[in-house]
């Protein structure tokens, strides 16, 4: 793991080699610079948000080596040597998740603010829960707001997802 | 957030009424309270507030205006300030009455603190106990030191 | 946004509290970052320098040791609801942990980080009340061990010293004859109440409650145990104890220093409090 080097006299930076969605990436971040910023703004991948900015709302999750992250309030260092997974990296050569799909057909979005969290983190629920509950899918997603859909339609979404992959549909990158 | 309190002084009217302008001397009671000033006697003071809570810390300088006061009697003052590194502000209105014969005062204090700002939302309840205690040493310390000396 | 910093990441704790003590206050313990970060991008406080302890290695497991569970304190939320040991050995702990915050949060918020940081609107210092925990610091110089009781001073504000490390949260095993329930409420993002009751009974037999431990957390800047409230309790039989449980969750919610806020009034709060006592007891109880 890369230790904290020094360039000018007053800057630090830190070497972050790790992966976003398969791609090997090299960048120089300074510690205080937040895994979200570095993702929107360096290497524009604008699916995750900035919503509350104080990590309860999910608009900001990330997949870090399969464990989801408030990216807002993860410096970027953090990720040094961890692969990354973004909603942009969901899809397989055009091919919607499952979720992305169910999320379409059964209305699961609205504003699509929340939904890229919502997706993300619905795709580990299921890699960890392939049948779950709906008071196990609440629990699993408490964490992730919307204001649009009234929460309804994404538990709808997210069980008819379930079901489709159970049936043997392509269950999505890891 | 508001607060009210009575304190029996065993030292007379005068001589209470003549510390609350001894704008150092009074200022030495509020704890946080420091770097007190004179802008305009009997009208205006700035003094700052520093508070701490936990790894927490504030720094209101102050701007204090004598808004009413009767000889003797009764002093309406309002202190406000903003601290800028936090994003909030503070505003205090403090009312004060004396009564008492000979030797014997009864100094009534009324405080109407307000807090705005990122402060206020994260910290209601603490900058409520916080205000509770500082108030509490306020008047006990004001007691102490009127009564310990002439 | 943060503002700059300077990021240290020492591998031992020697030279974790040698930051410690060379930058003073200018200087923070950073693990998770789950509650100091969000200060920090408040604005609220600010460090020129935040010590990584998370290269430290070692500090995060979870074992039996001599008959106490032991917790690093860099263990997240996540790891302790995932631990065989913690499933076998405290499945109300696992509860607890399993409903702090969120998803996220858990994933990378530590124990240690929990306990250190002292946020009044919390849940692991109550529950660690009544298990009768002890937390390790550590420094350059050797360790020592504080008891929880001891810990929470105020909001915020801890017993640690400022060159010292929280290592490890020791837990004796609760007995088997015993029962143990933690319940929160709130509907802010943070709890704005937390109750944890423990009950012991004599033997295997239930006849009578051997001790009873109440904490109340969440209402007050920092969670305590409400010895008032237990005293009622003890020796008394399940269903002595059930016709009293109302008087000693009164008792405990006046004792919780509970003040109006935006997380409720004060006479709400103490009532909540009474309420969660009584659960919590008859939960302990079933589950014994």
């Amino acid at each position: 793991m890369a230790t904290a080097s020094s360039k000018a006299a007053e800057r630090q930076t830190i070497a972050l080699s790790f992966t976003v969605n398969g791609r090997a990436y090299d960048l120089d971040v300074e510690p205080h610079e937040l895994l979200l910023d570095v993702i929107r703004d360096r290497l524009a991948l604008t699916g995750a948000k900035r919503s509350c900015d104080v990590q309860v709302c999910g608009a900001c999750t990330l997949l870090l080596d399969g464990r989801p992250v408030s990216a807002c309030t993860l410096p970027a260092f953090e990720a040094r040597g961890k692969k990354i997974l973004t909603i942009e990296g969901l899809a397989e050569n055009g091919t919607l998740h499952p979720l992305q799909q169910a999320f379409i057909e059964h209305g699961g979005f609205q504003c699509g603010f929340c939904t890229p969290g919502m997706i993300l983190t619905a795709k580990l629920l299921l890699d960890e829960n392939p049948d779950p509950t709906e008071k196990e899918l609440k629990h699993f997603m408490h964490g992730n707001i919307c204001r649009c859909t009234g929460y309804k339609k994404i538990v709808e979404s997210i069980l008819a997802a379930a079901k489709k992959m159970r049936s043997g549909a392509r269950s999505g990158k890891n | 957030m508001r607060f009210e309190k009575e304190i029996e002084i065993v030292n007379s009217k005068e001589n209470v009424w003549r510390f609350l302008w001894d704008v150092d001397r009074f200022i030495a009671c509020v704890p946080g309270c420091k770097e007190a000033s004179t802008v305009e006697p009997g009208k205006q003071y700035a003094a700052t507030m520093v508070e701490k809570v936990g790894p927490f810390r504030v720094s209101f300088p102050l701007r204090i205006d004598v808004v009413e006061s009767r000889d003797l009697a009764y002093i309406k003052a309002v202190a406000a300030g903003s601290d800028n590194a936090v994003g909030s502000r503070m505003k205090v209105e403090l009312e004060v009455g004396l009564k008492g014969d000979g030797d014997r005062t009864v100094l009534s204090i009324a405080a109407s603190v307000d807090v705005l700002g990122k402060l206020a939302t994260l910290g209601h309840s603490i900058i409520k106990r916080k205000a509770d205690q500082v108030m509490e040493e306020f008047a006990q310390t004001l007691k102490h030191k009127l009564e310990g000396a002439a | 946004m943060l503002r700059r910093f300077r990021l240290e990441e020492p591998d031992t704790i020697q030279a974790a509290s040698d930051l410690l003590v060379r930058f003073g206050d200018a200087a923070r313990l950073y693990a998770g970052g789950t509650e100091l970060l969000l200060v920090m991008k408040e604005g609220l406080v600010r460090y020129e320098r935040l010590i990584n302890i998370k290269q430290i290695p070692n500090l995060n497991q979870v074992k039996l040791d001599n008959g106490a569970i032991s917790i690093g304190a860099l263990a997240t939320h996540r790891e302790l609801t995932v631990s065989p040991v913690l499933r076998e050995s405290l499945p109300a702990l696992v509860q607890m942990e399993n409903n702090v915050a969120n998803i996220r949060v858990r994933e990378v918020g530590t124990i240690g980080g929990n306990l250190c940081f002292a946020e009044p609107h919390a849940d692991p210092g109550t529950l660690l009340l009544v298990l009768g925990a002890k937390l390790i610091a550590a420094k350059k110089t050797g360790q020592r061990e504080i008891a929880v009781e001891n810990f929470f001073r105020d909001a915020y504000e801890t017993s640690l010293e400022s060159d010292e490390l929280l290592t490890e949260i020791r837990i004796p095993r609760p007995s088997a004859a015993g029962g143990l329930a933690y319940l929160k409420f709130g509907y802010l993002e943070r709890p704005s109440v937390g109750v944890a009751v423990r009950v012991e009974f004599n033997g295997g037999e239930k006849k009578w409650i051997a001790e009873a431990r109440i904490a109340v957390g969440c209402a007050g800047p920092a969670p305590r145990r409400v010895e008032e409230a237990e005293a009622p309790l003890k020796g008394k039989s399940i269903q002595e104890a059930t016709h009293l449980i109302d008087e000693a969750g009164g008792i405990a919610g006046r004792a919780s220093q509970a003040i109006s806020d935006l997380h409720g009034s004060q006479e709400y709060k103490e009532h909540i409090v009474q309420v969660l006592v009584k659960r919590a007891f008859q939960q302990a109880v079933q589950k014994s």
